[in-house]
């Protein structure tokens, strides 16, 4: 008997160990996205108020800070998402902390190298790096080109690190594609259930699309990356500038798609921690919609080449057929599943829950305006235009980065067994919500008058939008840096207890 | 400010905004609301998830319809006879014809010498009325017709380096 408990007691041990093993992995990328993030959004507000005539940035600068703002942010927000799935995955089935690590550090390393490529080199060809730009009429050394491609190369590096350890993470727990895909529970259900084994649960579909939509990108990402570094190499070396802007697309379209479904796992693991006994599983329905993802993520990255009358004519109507069918898990499935969850459930509210769910709301504002502009007929009006801008900040900034701060939260009030008072949330709301909505409706107005994105000085009336707009810039900082504080007054606190499931 | 179409886009994206946002602000204050099992919601809540999946299937349907005929590729319905003018675009400045014909269908070959660039072109009002990629190596052509005459300005839609700001040239219509 006492040989018994004694291994009962070192097995909760181990675990134990291994839970906060996993954690400090988990908020080693967390700590390390939400900096980068924080410091880019800085960075941002400047490029704002620049554009607004609050103060003078020279073009050089301001394209640099462009350059580094766009790619740091990616970074950033795959960080998070990274770290959230690593973690949580880790609940379900073993993965190796010092993979994830190494992962962590090779994109780090490759964030340091983009900065220096784009502070002391002055590199600013825009994190899409559109050849062949990079290489012609450069107002940068070459060597900036080459840290450049060198950075890029250690993030896809350390992304594709991270997605074969997750990819082969959940093919090993779930039983391979089959398993993973949740194949019998769509087809034979009856099947399914005699077996006794359980379909994956939601989060673990974030999982297989990230790594495997990751993989895809990223392969095109070192494609492209190679490619470019030896053309710096050799000048000489003939490339199809066409062939080379459908690859970086499908690498950077597909990257910062996944930021927004990566920590989209922490809607359904946390969410349903707020309301009276309800739960998020797995349904056909589930598994289809988390299919399609799969699918139409990766294709729809066309519709950024729509304006490019030289490409094959089918691939346009795809771009616009995929875009449309993108929409349908997140509003038929996720955030109908999300708000059907909260519906009548005696939802506690608090500011973990608060950002999971007005993040659904964000990430739904962002998609109709970004399905506007998927549509040929209104990209004609809105491609390059400050449109864009407004739809993909409004799904990373009250969407992705929402979902990160709900879960950031969720953790610090389940240890803590604290929340914050109903005035802090208030203000943060204010600040974080209302600031960023009069921030982002700055981006739709100026875009809806024709005026283009990526402009140091812009034409009228963008400079006069982009003044007010920087006043809910910084109403949103504010409600942020008031975030933190909160943050660290939880984290302060005594842990409520030494286990936790978060 | 004047209702132009992408005027009206952005009144339909803040209709559709507010639609969405009041649904589910109003779905969270109901939340505290009288406490109901997770059962006695999903069966009336998976009914109206397939209505409103019909109802999103057919929106998305008939939207991709409607939007075929204002794909603005070179199609065969161009008339043969339309007026070919050649659109070069280069760091940091645009070669276009000084004038071109009014209500006419016309076609813009466009194409760049060193990076990408894009063309905007906007009309007297300062409405973009059309625009096009410049891709070295590649010629877009861009079917149109301006309807108004004036002085047409065309500004560059793709980060092409430093002056990427600065790119603009203007052309008569009359």
């Amino acid at each position: 008997m006492s040989d018994t408990i004694e291994t009962l007691v070192k097995s909760v041990h181990r675990d134990l160990q291994s839970n906060r093993t996993a954690k400090r992995v988990m908020w080693l990328y967390i700590g390390s996205g939400l900096t980068l993030v924080g410091v880019m959004i800085l960075v941002g507000l400047g490029m704002r108020m620049a554009q607004g005539g609050m103060h003078t940035f020279q073009p050089g600068l301001f394209y640099s800070l462009m350059t580094l703002h766009g790619g740091a942010m990616m970074v950033g927000m795959a960080l998070c998402g990274m770290g959230l799935l690593w973690y949580l995955f880790t609940l379900e089935g073993p993965l190796n902390p010092i993979t994830a690590v190494v992962a962590c550090a090779l994109i780090l390393i490759g964030a340091v190298l983009v900065a220096i490529s784009a502070l002391v080199g002055g590199f600013g060809a825009a994190w899409t790096f559109l050849y062949p730009l990079p290489f012609v009429g450069t107002y940068w050394p070459s060597w900036a080109t080459g840290a450049f491609l060198a950075g890029i190369a250690f993030v896809v590096l350390g992304w594709t690190v991270w997605c074969l350890q997750m990819l082969g993470g959940v093919l090993t727990r779930y039983g391979g594609l089959r398993g993973a895909f949740a194949w019998d529970l769509v087809w034979s259900p009856s099947k399914c259930a005699s077996s006794g084994r359980t379909p994956p649960p939601p989060q673990a579909f974030a999982v297989l699309v990230a790594a495997v939509d990751g993989l895809l990108a990223g392969s095109a990402g070192m494609l492209v990356g190679v490619a470019l570094f030896v053309r710096w190499l050799d000048p000489t070396l003939p490339l199809d500038p066409l062939w080379v802007k459908n690859l970086t697309y499908i690498f950077g379209h597909t990257l910062a798609n996944l930021t927004i479904y990566m920590p989209l796992a922490a809607v359904y693991v946390a969410l349903p921690r707020y309301t009276h006994h309800r739960y998020w599983h797995t349904s056909a329905v589930l598994a289809v919609a988390w299919w399609a993802t799969l699918v139409f993520v990766a294709i729809a990255y066309f519709h950024h080449l729509y304006m490019d009358f030289a490409q094959p004519r089918a691939v346009q109507y795809i771009g616009q057929a995929a875009s449309y069918l993108a929409a349908f898990p997140p509003a038929v499935v996720t955030i109908f599943g999300g708000a059907l969850l909260v519906y009548r459930s005696g939802f506690r509210w608090t500011l973990g829950s608060m950002f999971l769910y007005v993040g659904m709301i964000g990430w739904t504002v962002g998609g109709i305006g970004a399905l506007l502009d998927a549509t040929v007929a209104f990209n004609i009006y809105f491609h390059n235009t400050l449109w864009v801008v407004a739809h993909f900040h409004t799904y990373l900034l009250e969407g992705a980065m929402l979902f990160v701060l709900g879960w950031v939260f969720h953790c610090l009030e389940e240890r803590s067994g604290a929340t914050s008072s109903r005035a802090v949330r208030t203000l943060i709301g204010v600040g974080v919500f209302g600031g960023g909505a009069w921030l982002l409706l700055g981006w739709y107005l100026a875009g809806a008058q024709g005026v283009p994105r990526r402009y140091a000085l812009q034409p009228a009336p963008g400079m006069e939008i982009s003044w007010w707009a920087s006043l809910g810039g910084i109403v949103l900082i504010v409600g942020l840096v008031l975030c933190g504080i909160e943050a660290i007054r939880l984290a302060r606190r005594p842990a409520r207890q030494e286990i936790s499931v978060a | 400010m004047r209702l132009t179409p992408e005027l009206t886009i952005f009144g339909i994206f803040l209709m559709l905004s507010a639609v969405a946002i009041c649904t589910l602000v109003a779905i969270a204050f109901a939340a505290h609301g009288p406490v109901v099992a997770q059962t006695a919601v999903q069966s009336p809540g998976y009914r109206l998830r397939r209505v409103w999946f019909r109802g999103l299937a057919i929106i998305a349907v008939v939207g991709f319809l409607l939007s075929l005929p204002a794909f603005p590729y070179h199609t065969r319905s161009q008339p043969a006879s339309s007026q070919h003018h050649p659109v070069t675009a280069l760091q940091f400045a645009f070669v276009v014809p000084p004038v071109l014909p009014l209500d006419t269908p016309i076609v813009l070959d466009v194409t760049a010498t060193d990076v990408n660039h894009g063309v905007g072109i906007y009309d007297p009002d300062g409405r973009i009325v059309a625009q096009v990629q410049a891709m070295p190596g590649y010629t877009n052509s861009l079917p149109l017709a301006l309807k108004k005459p004036g002085q047409y300005t065309v500004l560059c839609m793709e980060y092409c380096g430093i002056a990427h700001h600065l790119m603009r040239a203007t052309f008569e219509v009359r």
